[in-house]
Order: structure tokens, then C-alpha cells, then sequence
């Protein structure tokens, strides 16, 4: 491997009381790439992320941040480092605006003391021109939006942190196919803008649509991992049916076999 | 070995293991329990536990208990909650007495009897109606139904003690039912047994209980599997305004007569016995024999805690020493607190001690050992984007003027009041606005402003607090006690008991924050506990006459003005010094500095962030466990000091302060703009709303003067069925006109949806 990858798991193990989540893991992500993470229910797909954002707290292995070894005891922690997670049903709080969901628990003060309104509408504004999204407008309450839109609030929220890396679960589940289409391309112009992002999915067309490399888990080990590129939908399918652990190759080991 | 086997050897194991599985390892806990306690009731009071009469006594007792216990576990085990029980029973009681009374209707016992079993299961269709049509919170609900029921049994019976000896003496094939029979006890034992048997079967063994196990552990699931959820639910509230009803005839059989206190307190011992008996809160667990037996152990404390501890004491009298035999005895408020600590207890062994794996690293503590780790909580992965529709907000950002006020949440609560007022002003033009009743209103508004203010925080972020009233009486007697019994200074013991009053708050936010209880049933536990602890202080003496000092608080500010040697000149200002308290300042400048802080801060943005998503909140770093518990905290806090104002306007303290105090709190905030669900609400709207509560009691108690000369005033024992009412009408309102839009979906179907379609 050339350049050091932003972020790397070693020998991730995992344990929810008699369930082995997590065998054994091994993951890395460089900076820029889109990476898609596949595999069956209960593959350990959003376990093996929650463990990387410091939701759960891993059992054994090392979880290495430019190269450093970190332990994260929270989600805060993590995107302190720069990673934000955008989670499958938005996490927002239908109940405030917009302009109050963009800014979720640090929003800006006057005086040290009262919220700065103005200056939390101006800021959510400018994010979402920068995410290119139409919201009708910051005053708007979260609950009264269709779900495309509560999402591209969500990423507004995670990409106003100007993050490194950005992990989606199940982006599209909730989605039409218009706003599905709509959120690949936030997903290309992030990584235009140097954004790592993980995209933790069942449908692999959108992951062969904007992918750089799929990795693919099954009953918590990985079974393979490939560059898109060098790949074939029907191949990542056949390693999400019928991989093994021990036939699992590297995106590196595979690539010049495909080629 | 197979499971059809004839194989000989194979039959003792299965022998010996049949009884454990047919009763559980708990119910056995609870039996070994009970024994032990048994003896230690027999150690301490001899004469009475000693005698077999203490026995069927117990057993007597635990009957109408007990059979309450075999339909509440219906509505546990359903994930619900039934706290109007206990009025239910009464309601039946004074339906049935009224009915059969000579003085009254003077019917048959079967009619009457009739009649009674038509009540009980008329409320328990109310409360299930409520719940699982109507979407309101069961917790709300019942305890609406819990102070209408008391409110129409004071009504009914005019607060007055309905006997009828003679007559019941003609049909003794029914009050015979509640007599020791020839078999030496007490038939009511047998009646307890057919219910219970009947319950286990039922919840047991048929398709019935099945649906009820599986609607509380997952509604949706059942749902989908074709389960009538709505109608499971409601059956269970049938099931136990049924139990109830029978326990009432009990009631009324075995007392021939009743008094308007009957089955008061009671949900909380059914409640209690069935939580004990290895139900949880959490829905889909607990078993009929559990109950029972909860039912059982449950009496056996009230009885323990009850009957006292025989004394001799040794008094010097002139030299010559005398024996004087005493009862140390538990007031009867204090075991309603001690009841209350055992729910809390039993609540919390299921989270804590057996899936958290608490007893398991007490038990490594203790030896030394490495305690295993708490467990992570694996989460359900969709909570859902809480869409509940704030469509109106939408609406109103567009409009101006009178539209925009409409739109808002608190618009009711102001329209409510100037409407409530002028309705005064018409009725009684002589005396509405006058002086004295401008500042009586305002000393009312005060009390509830106060708790109202409190309980926004609480309800914003999406928990309630049912112990406010209770709170209120805890300071309050600790004030009361403090200064008259122990002659401490009135700031020192405002201090103090403005700490524990607090303390309460921070027991139940603990509970719900750390231990993971519902705040309604860590509050709801509060609620009989910190009564319990009030009226223990206040029992037997007479509270009053404290020092003046102490008393400016609940004078008018004229008043403290000319204590202080600066009684303003005649004016306007002297009337509206003469109309306004101090405690109505010191409540306006505490509410003032809430509502900025709720509005204006970012602490204020947290409460609403939890209440309206809780994860989200937790995941974008707020500490919500923090908001969640200095929110309960502040509550407590809120409504200790309208304990101690209070105390210092009555000039005495009366165990029955605050009592339904919750209700009028939680109207006040809902109708203020608050919602059940969490996320809404402000200080500003429930001040509105205490305003409009305030108006209402006001205006229920006014004397109304016809033109003819003559006057009417409601009778009080109303009062509560009518406020019971209005929070019921406006938990209905938020949840189907605010947030259902019911009459924009009845109007305009087809434009309702179409918005914001993607």
C-alpha cells in the first residue's frame, strides 16, 4: 500500500452477549475513496461502523486514525477526529427546524448564553447552497419534510462539521429514485471535495454507481474485498452468497486476476 | 433420552422437576419470602400474627387484592397500565349501595348488582377507548380516570357513609358471600381462588392470553401477524375494570355498606403486587400465580407495616417506676411510602439485577473479583424520523395577523382565558373583578404556575412528572414540621425543605436516567412515596401559627410593603399592590427567567432536541441522560417552592396539599401547547394554560345569582370530575386536532397530503 489509509481496523472482535458479531476484522479506508460495504443481514455491517464511530465499544483489536491508535468511548469522540455518521433514519428531531437540526447540540451562542439565531439561519443557509439541496426554507419544521429532503438536512448537518470522513447506513433505503439519484451526486461532489465516505448497503447498483471498492462481510468476517473497477455485480453477489472467510482475497490480491 | 419415553427411570426426574416449572423459581422466591415475614410479624407483634384470625385476615385481605391483581396482569403484561382500579372499585361500591339503599332506590340485590357490573365495565371501556383509539398515554388516562372515579364517588354519595344492615340481612345468599362459611373461613378466599384459577387458565392456556403475551412484546409484530391489537388492549382494560368490579361487590358485600374512602390507594397495591409477581413494565412477562402470590406478599407488608410493634415502656413518675404498654405504629400515610419504595424495587429487579447483570457484579464486589462489564444495548435499528405532524407551524410561517396567532400552539390557552374571565365578569359582575377575588385568583395562579412552569421543562423533553402534587406536600410538611416541632429559624428551614422536596426530583430523575424506568412509573412511585413521607410528618399534630416572619411570603405586596415601613399612598399602584402577592412576583420573575432559558438558550434547544428525537440528541453529543434529569430535578425544585408558599399563605399545612395538583399542572402545559409525546411546549403557554385552570376552578366554585333572587354553586365534591375532563379533552385535542389535523383531514382530503410528495 502507497499512501497511509485514514483510517485502519485491525483484528476487530465483537461480542453482543452470546452472539460473535465481529470475527477478526480487518478494514482500511483511504482518503477520497468511496467505499461500499456489503453483505447479508446481520453481516455486521452498521455493528463493524458503530464500533469505528465509538457507538459500540469493541472487545479486542486496534482502531488506527492517521496511523494512531485511538479509543473512542462515544459517537462526539469520533467526530472530533472528523468522522460523522449519517444514520439510516436521519436521527433528527421532527419537533425543530431546519436551521436547529443542522446545528443539533452546538448551537451558536451570544453572550455565551443565548442561542444566535441569525447566525445559525445564515450558516445552515450557506451549507445547504453548498450541498446544492432545496429546502424550502431554515424556518421550516424537520417533521414537515419528505424524506429525500430530512435526509439532505442530515447530510447538511454531517458535512457542516467540514468532516473527513463520512459514513452512510443505508442511504438509500427510505428513498425515491429521483432523491436516490440526487444523493449520488452529493456523494461524487464530497468526493471531489477529498471527502472518504463509507456507504454501508443492500443495493449495488448505487455502490457500482459511485464506488471506488466493496467490501464484503458475512456473518461478521470478511469475504472479500475489490476494487469496482476490477469487479462485476455478479461477482460481489456470489461472495455475498457463498464467500469464506478463508477464500477471502484483498482488493490488491484480486485486482491483477480480474485484470 | 425422548420426550415420550415410558422409560421407568426416566419418570422420578420428571417428577421432581415438574413443580418448578409448573410454579417458576420466582413464585417460590415470594413464598420463601412471605414465610420470613411471616416470622418476623409473629417476633414482633405476637398477639396479633400469633393468632390464626391474623391469618384469614390476611388472606381475607389479599382476596379483593388479589383478584384485582388477576386483571391488572392482563394490562401489564400488555405493556399498559391501569391506575383507576381503585375508583373503579369504588364507583362499583357506590353504584351498587346507592342502588340497593332503602334510602335510595331501594332495588333488588341482583339489579343492583347488575347495575354495578354495567359501571365498572362502562369505565373500563372509557379507559380502553382512550388509550387505543384515542392514542392517549395509558399513564394519563388512568390517572384522569383515577380522580374522575374519586370525584364522582364524593359526588354520588355526597362524601357521606351509606350503611344498610337491615336490609342486607334478608339476602344473605349474597353478603353472605364476603362471611367466614362452614368450612371456617372466609368465602371471599374462594372467590379469589375462581377468579385466580380462571385468570391463569385464561392468560395461561388460551388463545387469549397468547394474543395479550404477544401485543406486549411487540404490537407492530402482532400487528402484522393479524392480531386485533386495539381490540386485545381493550379487552385487557375490560379484564381489569371487570376484577375490580368483582373486588368491589366484595367490597360492599363484606362491609354492607361503604364509605366514600373505599378502594382508595388500592391500584397502588395491585400495581405493586403484580410487578412484584415477576411482571414487567416493559410488557409481554408476568404470570396470574405470580400476581396472586405478589397480592399476597404485598397485603402481608401493609399488615406487617400496619399492626405496629407492642412496646412497654418505663416511665419514672414521682419515683415510682410504671410499665405503660404502647403500640409503636406506623401512621397509615407512611406505609402508602413504603408500598411505594417496594414498586420502585420491584420495577427495578427486572432491568437492573437480571438483564443489566447488576446482582452478578454485586456479587463479584463482594468477592473481590472482576466485575463483568455492563452490557452494550444492542438498539432497534429504525426508531423512525418522528413525523408528527407540526403541519399547523408550517402553515402559520406564512401567514400575519390573526392567522398567525391561531397557529399557534399556546393560541387556545390565551383564547380560553379572556373568554373564561369575561364568562366571570358576566355571571357575577359584583364581585368577579373586585379586589379580594382578583387576589385570590392570583394566589391560586401562583400554585399552579409554579408546578406548570416545571413541568414544561419535563414535558418538552418528553417525560412527565406525576409526583408534583406529592412533591408540593413534602416540603410543605417538612417546612410546616421544622419550624413547629423543632423551632428551626423559617430560612433555615425553607432551606431544608426546599432540599428535599428537590431530592425527590433527583431520586426519580436517577431512576429514569440511570435505571432506565419509564418516568412515569419513577415518578409515578414518587408520587405515593413523598405523600407517604408528608403526611408521616404531619400525623396526629396540628401544624400552624409559624412565625411572621415566615408569613410575608404570603401576604399581598401592600401588606409587605407596610411591614417593611413604606406602604405606598392610595392609587393605582396601592390596588395593584393590594391584588398582587409576593409569592404571584417572586412566581413571575421565576417563570420569566424559565421561559428565556427554555426559549432563548441552548439548554432550552437541548430539551426540545430530546424530547423530539432522543437518539438524535444523543448522537450529536448531547448529554441527554443530564437534560433528563435536571429537567425532573427543576420540577421537584418548581414545586417545593409552591409547597412552602403554600404553608406560608395558609398559615398551616393540611396533609391534603397538592393533591391532584399533577393534573391541573399537566392540563395547564397541554393546553399551553405542550404535547404528551414530548418536543413541544412553553413557559409561556403554561402560564396561559394555569391561567385557564385557574379560571376554571374559579368559575365552577362561583355562587351564580339568578335574576329571581335565588343562587346556585356547583357542590365541590365536581370539581374533580370536571378538571379530570378538561385534561382528558385537551390530551384528545392536541393529539387529534394539533398533531392529527382530524378536522383538516375531514374537510379537505384530498389537498391534505399532497404537499410535500416526493
Amino acid at each position: 500500500m502507497s499512501a497511509l489509509p485514514i483510517i485502519e481496523m485491525r483484528k476487530i472482535d465483537k461480542h453482543f452477549g452470546a452472539v460473535h458479531a465481529l470475527r477478526n476484522i480487518d478494514f482500511h479506508l483511504m482518503p477520497g475513496e468511496i467505499l461500499g460495504l456489503v453483505g447479508d443481514n446481520s453481516a455486521g455491517k452498521s455493528t463493524l461502523m458503530k464500533v469505528l464511530t465509538g457507538a459500540y465499544q469493541r472487545d479486542s483489536g486496534d482502531v488506527l486514525v492517521d496511523g494512531k491508535i485511538t479509543h473512542f468511548r462515544s459517537p462526539q469522540d469520533s467526530r472530533d477526529l472528523g468522522m460523522e455518521m449519517i444514520y439510516q433514519d436521519f436521527a433528527l428531531c421532527g419537533n425543530m427546524d431546519v436551521g436547529q437540526n443542522i446545528f443539533l447540540g452546538r448551537w451558536p451562542r451570544h453572550f455565551g448564553l443565548f442561542v444566535n439565531r441569525p447566525k445559525m439561519y445564515a450558516e445552515a443557509n450557506a451549507v445547504l447552497k453548498r450541498l446544492k439541496v432545496d429546502v424550502n426554507s431554515v424556518f421550516q419544521k424537520v417533521e414537515s419534510l419528505s424524506g429525500g429532503r430530512q435526509q439532505s438536512v442530515a447530510i447538511a448537518r454531517a458535512i457542516s462539521f467540514n468532516p473527513r470522513v463520512v459514513i452512510f447506513d443505508e442511504p438509500t433505503a427510505n428513498l425515491s429514485v429521483m432523491a436516490t439519484e440526487r444523493l449520488l451526486e452529493t456523494m461524487t461532489e464530497l468526493k471531489r471535495q477529498g471527502v472518504a465516505q463509507v456507504i454501508i448497503s443492500h443495493r449495488l447498483t448505487d455502490i457500482f454507481a459511485v464506488g471506488d471498492r466493496v467490501m464484503v462481510l458475512k456473518r461478521g468476517q470478511v469475504v472479500g474485498d475489490r476494487y469496482v473497477r476490477h469487479t462485476t455485480e455478479r461477482e460481489v453477489l456470489e461472495l455475498i452468497v457463498s464467500g469464506t472467510a478463508e477464500t477471502a482475497l484483498t482488493a490488491e490480491q484480486a485486482a491483477p486476476k480480474a485484470a | 433420552m425422548s420426550a415420550n419415553t415410558t422409560n421407568l427411570s426416566a419418570a422420578p426426574r420428571l417428577n421432581a422437576r415438574l413443580p418448578m416449572q409448573l410454579v417458576g423459581g420466582w413464585e417460590v422466591g415470594i413464598l420463601l419470602f412471605m414465610a420470613v415475614l411471616y416470622a418476623i410479624g409473629i417476633y414482633i407483634n405476637p398477639d396479633f400474627f400469633g393468632s390464626t384470625d391474623a391469618l384469614s385476615a390476611v388472606l381475607r385481605d389479599t382476596a379483593r387484592f388479589g383478584v384485582m391483581a388477576v386483571g391488572m396482569s392482563f394490562v401489564i403484561v400488555n405493556k399498559e397500565l391501569d391506575l383507576s382500579v381503585g375508583s373503579t372499585l369504588g364507583l362499583v361500591a357506590t353504584a351498587f349501595s346507592i342502588f340497593y339503599d332503602p334510602h335510595h332506590f331501594d332495588w333488588s340485590v341482583g339489579w343492583s348488582a347488575f347495575a354495578a357490573v354495567i359501571t365498572g365495565l362502562v369505565v373500563g371501556l372509557i379507559n380502553g377507548v382512550l388509550v387505543t383509539r384515542l392514542n392517549v398515554p395509558a399513564f394519563i388516562a388512568t390517572l384522569t380516570m383515577l380522580f374522575i372515579g374519586r370525584g364522582l364517588v364524593l359526588g354520588f354519595t355526597g362524601g357521606k357513609t351509606i350503611a344498610f344492615d337491615s336490609k342486607a340481612a334478608a339476602d344473605h345468599w349474597f353478603f353472605g358471600l364476603a362471611e367466614t362459611n362452614s368450612l371456617g373461613f372466609n368465602s371471599q378466599i374462594l372467590i379469589f381462588l375462581g377468579v385466580a384459577v380462571f385468570g391463569m387458565l385464561l392468560l395461561g392456556k388460551t388463545r387469549t392470553g397468547y394474543q395479550t403475551y404477544a401485543v406486549g412484546g411487540n404490537a407492530q409484530a402482532s400487528q402484522y401477524a393479524g392480531i386485533g391489537t386495539r381490540f386485545v388492549r381493550n379487552r385487557s382494560y375490560l379484564f381489569a375494570a371487570l376484577t375490580a368490579t368483582i373486588a368491589g361487590l366484595m367490597n360492599v358485600a363484606q362491609d354492607k355498606g361503604m364509605t366514600s374512602q373505599v378502594g382508595q390507594g388500592s391500584e397502588l397495591i395491585v400495581i405493586a403486587a403484580v410487578i412484584v409477581g415477576g411482571a414487567s413494565i416493559a410488557g409481554g412477562r408476568g404470570r396470574v400465580l405470580g400476581a396472586c402470590l405478589g397480592a399476597a406478599l404485598v397485603v402481608l407488608i401493609d399488615k406487617v407495616l400496619r399492626e405496629g410493634i407492642p412496646m412497654v415502656h418505663t416511665i419514672d413518675v414521682d419515683g415510682i417506676e410504671m410499665e405503660v404498654r404502647t403500640m409503636a405504629q406506623l401512621p397509615g400515610g407512611a406505609v402508602q411510602a413504603f408500598l411505594g419504595i417496594i414498586l420502585l424495587s420491584a420495577v427495578l429487579i427486572e432491568p437492573w439485577a437480571i438483564r443489566g447483570g447488576g446482582a452478578a457484579r454485586v456479587w463479584a464486589r463482594l468477592r473481590g473479583g472482576e466485575a463483568p462489564p455492563p452490557p452494550d444495548r444492542g438498539e432497534a435499528a429504525i426508531v423512525g424520523a418522528q413525523t408528527r405532524g407540526s403541519a399547523v407551524d408550517a402553515r402559520s410561517m406564512a401567514t400575519t395577523g390573526l392567522k398567525a396567532f391561531l397557529g399557534r400552539r399556546d393560541a387556545a390557552a390565551i383564547i380560553l382565558t379572556v373568554v373564561l374571565w369575561a364568562a366571570g365578569m358576566a355571571l357575577r359582575p359584583d364581585f368577579w373583578g373586585s379586589l379580594d377575588n382578583t387576589f385570590s385568583l392570583l394566589l391560586a395562579f401562583t400554585e399552579i404556575g409554579f408546578v406548570a412552569t416545571g413541568l414544561t421543562f419535563v414535558i418538552a423533553n418528553g417525560d412527565i412528572d406525576l409526583s408534583v402534587g406529592s412533591v408540593l406536600a413534602f416540603s410543605g410538611a417538612t417546612a410546616a414540621f421544622l419550624m413547629k416541632e423543632l423551632d428551626y429559624s423559617p430560612q433555615l428551614a425553607v432551606a431544608i425543605a426546599m432540599l428535599c422536596g428537590t431530592a425527590c426530583g433527583a431520586v426519580s430523575g436517577l431512576l429514569a436516567v440511570r435505571y432506565r424506568l419509564p418516568a412515569f412509573v419513577s415518578t409515578l412511585g414518587m408520587y405515593y412515596i413523598a405523600r407517604g413521607f408528608g403526611s408521616w410528618l404531619v400525623a396526629g399534630r396540628q401544624l400552624s401559627e409559624f412565625s411572621s416572619d415566615f408569613n410575608l411570603i404570603g401576604r399581598n405586596v401592600y401588606d409587605v410593603l407596610e411591614g417593611m415601613g413604606a406602604a405606598p399612598g392610595p392609587g393605582l399602584f396601592m390596588l395593584v399592590a393590594k391584588a398582587v402577592s409576593a409569592q404571584t412576583l417572586l412566581m413571575m420573575l421565576f417563570a420569566l427567567i424559565a421561559g428565556i432559558v427554555l426559549a432563548k438558550t441552548p439548554i432550552g434547544q437541548m430539551i426540545y432536541a430530546v424530547g423530539g428525537n432522543e437518539r438524535a440528541a444523543r448522537y450529536s453529543g448531547i448529554n441527554t441522560n443530564a437534560v433528563r434529569f435536571w429537567s425532573l430535578v427543576f420540577s421537584a425544585f418548581c414545586a417545593s417552592t409552591a409547597g412552602i408558599i403554600y404553608v406560608a399563605y395558609l398559615r398551616s399545612f393540611n396533609p391534603s396539599a397538592g393533591l391532584g395538583r399533577e393534573l391541573d399542572g399537566i392540563s395547564s402545559v397541554i393546553i399551553g401547547g405542550g404535547s404528551v409525546f414530548g418536543g413541544y411546549g412553553t413557559v409561556l403557554g403554561a402560564l396561559a394554560g394555569a391561567a385557564a385552570i385557574t379560571l376554571i376552578r374559579a368559575l365552577l366554585s362561583l355562587q351564580v345569582i339568578f335574576p329571581d333572587g335565588t343562587s346556585f354553586v356547583m357542590p365541590q365534591h365536581w370539581m374533580n370530575v370536571l378538571i379530570g375532563l378538561i385534561l382528558i379533552g385537551a390530551v384528545v385535542g392536541d393529539i387529534w386536532i394539533r398533531q392529527e389535523r382530524i378536522f383538516a383531514r375531514l374537510f379537505k382530503r384530498n389537498s391534505a397530503s399532497a404537499g410535500d410528495a416526493e
